[in-house]
Order: C-alpha cells, then structure tokens, then sequence
C-alpha cells in the first residue's frame, strides 16, 4: 500500500549519533540569550515596563512621519518618546510609546509652551485636568495623551487615536510578577503530570525539553531584540502546554519499542522510534506552524508578537523533542545505570 | 447497526444544536432576545473588538486611613474641652496620628482615651509625643468602607437612570482597584474621564473677602492668611485663568452630603444651570445660613474650584442652583455627578485598554480572515494528504469550530483578539490528533494488517498519546485564564474549550465516520 508522505516509511536517520552538535548549538543558543539579558537587557513592552502606547492613524494626505510626529512630541516635553510606523505600509498609521513616571517631568510637559496649541485647546487641556479629582498624576496622566494628540492635529494633520494603553508602574510590575507565577504554576503542574505518567526514567528528559523550549524561544526574543509583553508570556504559556506533545508522541513510542524487545541497544531503539515516529512529529508540527501562518499573515499587528513567539516556540519544540528529549533518556540511562538493567517503563 | 444509528444521531444532534447556537450570532442580540426560537445566549465581544475604555482604576485607601485618623483627632480634641486634660497640636503624618501631650497627666489621659476608642494602638513615640495608628481590624474596616462607598459612587455615575451609559462595568478588582468598562464609542475619553475621576465634592462656604488675584487679597492681610482661612479661585472658562481669589472658611458650612437631587434647569436668559435640592437637614441649615446672612456672598465650590459666588437675597429653603456658564452637556455630567456623591477618596487611573471602534471592527475582520484562512489551508492539506480520511478530519475539524463556537455562546463567554489566536491554534492542533491517529493507522497497514484491524489499533494506540497532549494544553490555557486580564483571557477561554471540543472531535466524530465507512466491510484499500 502506497501512502502520499512527507518522510518515506523505513527512514533511518542517526539522530542520536548527532545528539553532541545538537546539545552544542542548543547550549549555544542559551548561552548567547543569557549574555544578552545582562548585556542588553530585556525589552520589555508597556504591559511589563509600564508606560503609555498610543496608536494613531493619520489621513494619508496629511504624509505623517517619524520625525515630524517626534519633533511634535519633543516640543510638547515629551522626552524619549518612540515612534515607529505600524500596520500596513500604505497607511500613515504609527505607534507612540512614552514613558513618563515623574511627577516633575509630567508638569513640565504640561508646562510646555513650545507645545504646538490652540488657546482653545489649552483652556479645554487645562479643564479636563481641574476634573482630575484633586490627585494630579490621574489629570496629567490622561491630558498628555489628549495633548499631544491635539498638537499633532494642529503640526502634523487629523487623526484618530485608535488605541490608548497606559500601565502604571505598579500594575507593570504586578503584571511582571505574574507572569513569572503563571510560567512556575504551569510548570509545576505540567511536572506532576509527567511524573504521574512517565517513570523515572522518561521525566528528566520530558522536563529538559520543556525548560530548553520556553529558554531558547525566550532567548530568541532576547537575542533580537523583540519586545517581550503579555501576548508572548500568552505564547510562551501555550508553548509550554504544546511543545510537550511530540516529546510524548516519541516516547510512547521509545516505551512500546523497549516492551517489545528484551535485549537491546538502546541508541538503536532511540532512533528507530525517532525515525518511526517522525512523519507525525513533523506534521503536528507542520499543521500547527500553518494555524500560525495563517496568524501572522493576515492576523494584524496586534496578534504579531504572539505568532513570531508561537512559531519560534513550534520549531524549538520539534527539534527538542527529537535531540534533546530522546538524548536525554540515553544519557541518563547509561550514566546512571545501577542494578536495574530494563525497569519496564510505567503504563 | 442499531447501535450505530442510535450513536450518527446522538453526534449529528448535538452537532446540530451547537451550530445552531453558533449561527445564532449573526443575528443581533435584540432580535435574538426577542424571538421565541432562537436562543438568548451568545457570544460576548470583547472590548478590544468592539471598542471601548477598559480603566482599571487604583482607589486610594491611604487618603482613607488620613481621613479617619483627622476625624479621630478631632474626638480627642472635643474629648480633652469637655473632660480635663489639654492636647497640643494633633497631626496626621501617614498612617499615624501625632499628638503633642503637655504633661505626664495630660499623656495618661490621651492614652486612656485612646484605649476607650478601641481602633487605635500606641506606637513609639518621643517625649511629649505620643503617636497612634489604627489597629489592624480598624484599619481593615476602613478600607472596607471606603472602597464600598468609591464603588457604590461610581457605578451610580455610570448607571445613572437618565445619563447612564449602556452596559458598562464597575466591579472591584483585587484588594484596591475598580474595573471600569464602558464598550462601543458611547462616550470620548475625556468625557468619561470628567465623570469618573471628579471627586464631586461641593462645599457651600460664606466669603469673607475677595480680590481679582490672590497677591491683590493677600496684600491686605499683610501677606498672611488669616488663621482657619484659606484661598479658592474662580477661573475663566475659556482661558483657565484666575478671575477672583475669595478668602474663605477652611470648613464647610455645608457641604453637597446633604443633597437628595440635582438636576439641568436654565437661567433667565436660557443657559444651563444645574439645579439641586437639599433634605431636611441640610435645608435647615442652608435655611438658617442664608437667613443670618443676607446681603453677603456665598462661594458654591466643587473640588476646591469656585463656580459661582452669588449674593444672598433672602432666606433660602431647600433648593439651590449652581451658575457655571456650562454647556448642556457639561451641566447634564455635573448634575449626574452630583446626584451620585462625592468620591471619599481620590481614584487614580493605574491601567488603561482603551481601543476605538474602527480598529475594533478592523481587528474582528482579521480574526475572521485568520482563522478563515487557517481552516482552509489544513483542510486542503488534509484532504491532500490524507485523501477519504482527510475529508473525514475535515468534517471533524468543522464540527469542532461549531461546537467551541457554540459552547462559548451556551456559556457566553468573550471573545477577543487573543481569542482569535486562540480559535487558530485551535484548528492547527485539532488536526494534530487526527495526524496521530491516521500516521499510526498507515503504520499498521505497512505492516500488513486488514484496514478494519488497522483503524482499530490506530485509535485505540493513539488514545493516549492524544490524551497526555491534550491534557498539558489544559492546564497551561487554565493557568492562563487565572492569571491573565481582559484580552489574553479571552486567549486562555477559547484555547481551553478548543482542546476539550477537539479531543471530542477527533476522538468521537473521525472516528463515527470511519465506523459508517468502511465500518464492517472487507475493504481492500482504504484511503489515508
């Protein structure tokens, strides 16, 4: 029987043979994402970082750019203010991101007089901010987004402010706490359910490979440079939950392969079930990489980060099921080997 | 055969009632709601994809504590007038309470009278110092209060029966916060923000004096204030500059606690004035105050900004009107604000998701051509790879849209961008069982055996490892769902339903469909 295949049955590729490159490059990888934490930093988005995110959308006559809308934000005392094109190129559609925690700096904006105002837009500035119930950080706060989208009408040309995110400094860093709860919550869990269904044996190299996927995709994102917020912890998470199914898929495998046979080489049994199981190690993958396409294509610029994080995270965590995870169980069973020679693995 | 008609019809059904459910939200909400036929429950949109202010907004508990602990100064002076020790000057650092004590008698008095309060608790102090905060019970109930009445305050701005605004949101988040939602452009964030934020504290307090500028008023006093007085300020509408600096009271003579209503009328000449009512008490006051003071002004002042400072003509009883040259609208929010009280402590803005309508409705169309496009391209890969059986997948995959989508309506949960992903992922991990089980069943063929004995070993070897994937998803989309705010929720919703519907489908309907055909007949070759 003929079957249409991506990987001809009777494959035979030595993949354990190769496990000393693949542990190099993957400790390579992880290696130069620590170096960039402590050299580079991680770039955090506002969700963590805190600060405020205006998108704005200028009419396409009005031929916005970068530096216009940054002298505008200069002028008005917002300092440091980063602007970058975002969404389709056609559009004059850019992405302002501010970060102003001091009271003295925000009045000083405030205070501004190279801002590029109207008398009435002052007047009606200076109102809403009377309205801010007594604590000035609330009026400030809200008026220099409506100010600086006010002068940029005036300066630049109309526009609409589609979108307004401001995360204060101590929901970023509740939200940075968090997050890191939720990534040690969910592995805690994913951990007790592979110890209840893998032996001994099988769960060091199922963690490994769990740990080495979150790592190296997060040290990608550091790596390039790639703004780190609560969509990619969002695609991180999933990643954690998904990366975990085609180690599964391999070691059910390993474990049947080891039952049938009671004498064996166990690097020949690794790879036989490695080669074995690899069509559907790769079209599990393959069809989840499309979903992701599919995101990233035509999804927009909101769902980005968390696609690019998704799809690094899918690669990763084929190809740490097939060199990290089946590796690991040889290196723990021929280093560790005491009395127990072939401890049926648990069902 | 029975068996397996009685099992087509119980999926069929269930299918059926889901797409039903699911389909029933391209019909609007009103319609729905109204028809007998079709359900009431439905899909929610989240703000990000129907656009909307999402503020989560921090009360400040800390101006709660300072407020009580000024009230509790204020007992122990009237407390040291009545009784027989003396008290130097009371003040309110922070948290604590910092009361200047005379002499030993006049220390052992202040403790006594602290300890008979039962809310305080002495801290090291210094000598002639002694210093107090509130117990912890206390300070707890405080909290409590205040973040009951902020809330209680807001929600009566925002549902207001005459100017409120559609179903938005006020519910207390965490220990501290409010969450404010307010979906669709119903309001500007400006606007919103004027209603909100404003304390809407109105104090009613005699002039002693005024001046058009406060070094013009101060000049007169020597450039001192007065002792219990202090400076307020009428602006200029349009320019926001000082028009007169009044010397008033630092207290109250009556503040806008006593008002039952407040409501938009007009002057003479058809401007908009905001009209208000006292109760009882308050108009015997307000009665009496005016009645003593005919002829003097009395400033009417809303978080410290003075609106109008009118002569008193005669007594006045119950009513009042507040003159601000407002627009209609201005007037209408003030009134609002009025009705629902004075916020105890200030609010302050700590996290906003505000996206306006136009991106929202940009963000469902995407979603839709994402997950459209999705679809689409593994069920061309299915059916191309997987011939008959990736049809079978196909249908299965279909049917597990329908049932996520209807689940999510039954339970009408919220949809957002997020979940959009969430739905895509959905789809690319549900064929991933359907791979699993097909790869293990050619595998099986390979080796020889019958179809019928190869789809059997197929699911029944698959199961497990379709399990064990499934599962670690679960748990990682339910960690999610505890920990993450608005949007990435919705995220976490749709990826946890999607995998339990998607066990369903692979496992319940691919399977049905291999039992109609081949079922029980000798095929010789069967298409995977």
């Amino acid at each position: 029987m003929s079957f249409f295949e991506v990987i001809p049955a009777g494959t035979k590729i030595d993949f354990i043979g190769r496990r000393k490159i693949s542990a190099s490059i993957s400790a390579l990888v992880l290696l130069v994402g620590i170096v960039a934490v402590f050299t580079r930093g991680v770039h955090y988005g506002i969700d963590f970082a805190g600060g405020t995110e205006m998108q704005v959308l200028f009419t396409a006559e009005s031929g916005a750019d970068e530096g216009a809308i940054r002298s505008v934000c200069n002028a008005c005392g917002v300092k440091d203010a980063s602007v970058v094109r975002y969404g389709e190129t056609d559009q004059a559609e850019f992405l302002i991101r501010f970060r102003m925690d001091d009271a003295g700096e925000r009045a000083a904006a405030v205070a501004s007089a190279d801002c590029p105002l109207t008398e009435a837009d002052r007047a009606s500035l200076a109102e809403a901010a009377a309205a801010g119930g007594g604590a000035g950080d609330v009026g400030e706060k809200g008026e220099l987004v409506d100010r600086l989208a006010l002068a940029l009408t005036n300066a630049v040309g109309p526009l609409e402010v589609e979108r307004v995110e401001y995360v204060g400094p101590r929901v970023g860093a509740e939200l940075r706490r968090d997050g890191l709860y939720a990534m040690g919550i969910a592995s805690l869990l994913i951990l007790a359910y592979i110890a209840f269904r893998f032996s001994t044996r099988f769960a060091p190299g199922a963690v490994l490979a769990l740990v080495h996927d979150v790592s190296v995709t997060a040290g990608v994102f550091v790596i390039f440079g790639m703004e780190f917020d609560l969509r990619v912890l969002a695609a991180l998470l999933a990643i954690l939950g998904y990366s975990l199914n085609d180690t599964i898929i391999i070691y059910d495998r390993i474990r049947e392969n080891m039952e049938l046979r009671t004498k064996h080489d166990l690097v020949e049994v690794l790879n036989q079930s490695v080669n074995q199981t690899l069509a559907r190690t790769i079209l599990t993958s393959g069809t989840t990489m499309v979903a992701v396409m599919a995101l990233l294509l035509v999804g927009g610029e909101v769902i980005r980060p968390f696609a690019i994080a998704m799809a690094i995270g899918i690669v990763v965590g084929t190809y740490s099921s097939i060199f990290i995870a089946a590796p690991t169980l040889l290196f723990l069973e021929t280093r560790l080997k005491s009395g127990e020679s072939s401890g049926k693995a648990r069902k | 055969m029975t068996n397996l008609r009685l099992r087509i019809g119980l999926v069929v059904a269930l299918v059926g009632i889901f797409a039903f459910l699911s389909l029933a939200n391209l019909v609007p909400e009103k319609t729905r709601v109204a028809s007998p036929l079709l359900p009431d429950s439905g899909l929610r949109l989240g703000l990000d994809l129907q656009g909307g202010i999402h503020w989560v907004l921090g009360v400040k508990l800390s101006a709660a504590v300072e407020h009580e602990l000024e009230f509790l100064g204020g007992n122990l002076q009237a407390a040291a007038e009545s009784g027989d020790f003396v008290v130097g000057d009371v003040d309110v650092e922070g948290d604590t309470l910092v009361i200047q004590a005379p002499s030993k008698a006049d220390e052992a008095s202040i403790r006594e009278w602290a300890g008979n309060s039962d809310v305080l608790r002495e801290v090291t102090g210094s000598e002639g110092e002694l210093r107090f905060q509130l117990t912890a019970a206390w300070s707890q109930e405080v909290d409590r209060r205040a973040m009951a009445q902020v809330l209680e305050v807001l929600r009566r701005r925002i549902d207001d029966p005459v100017r409120g605004i559609p179903d938005s949101v006020v519910t207390r988040q965490g220990e501290d916060r409010i969450l404010v939602q307010i979906p669709g452009g119903q309001i500007d964030r400006s606007r919103a923000r004027k209603i909100l934020e404003v304390t809407g504290f109105l104090e009613f307090k005699l002039v002693k004096n005024a001046a058009p500028s406060e070094e013009l008023l101060l000049n007169q006093y020597d450039g001192k204030l007065p002792d219990d007085t202090e400076v307020v300020y009428e602006r200029d509408k349009e320019t926001q500059r000082v028009v007169t600096a009044y010397l008033v009271a630092d207290t109250a003579d009556l503040t806008g606690d006593y008002l039952t209503d407040a409501r938009v009328g007009f002057d003479r000449q058809q401007r908009p004035i905001v009209e208000f009512q006292f109760n009882t008490n308050g108009g015997a006051i307000f009665s009496e105050l005016t009645g003593e003071h005919v002829g003097d002004r009395l400033a009417i002042i809303l978080d410290k900004q003075v609106y109008s400072a009118p002569n008193i003509r005669s007594r006045i009883g119950t009513r009042g009107q507040i003159e601000g040259r407002f627009t209609m609208q201005e007037a209408a929010d003030l009134a609002v604000v009025l009705r629902a009280g004075s916020l105890s402590v200030p609010v302050v803005i700590e996290e906003e998701r505000t996206v306006g309508p136009a991106l929202g409705a940009d963000s469902i169309e995407r979603g839709i051509e994402a997950s459209a496009l999705g679809l689409l391209a593994i069920v061309i890969f299915s059916v191309a790879y997987y011939r008959l059986s990736g049809i079978y997948a196909s249908v299965a995959l279909v049917a597990n849209l329908l049932l996520l989508m209807g689940l999510m309506s039954l339970f009408e949960a919220t949809l957002t961008l997020p979940g959009f992903a969430g739905l895509v992922l959905t789809v690319g991990m549900a064929v991933d069982a359907n791979v699993i089980i097909f790869e293990r069943i050619r595998e099986e063929l390979r080796a020889a055996k019958a179809p019928r004995a190869a789809i059997h070993t197929g699911f029944n070897k698959a199961l497990w490892t379709i399990l064990d994937a499934n599962i670690t998803t679960l748990f990682t989309a339910l960690v999610l769902f505890e920990y993450g705010t608005g949007p990435i929720k919705g995220f976490a919703v749709t990826l946890s339903i999607g995998v339990i519907t998607s066990v369903f489908a692979a496992l319940v309907v691919t399977r049905l469909m291999f039992e109609i055909y081949p079922g029980g007949r000798h095929i010789d070759r069967l298409s995977i």
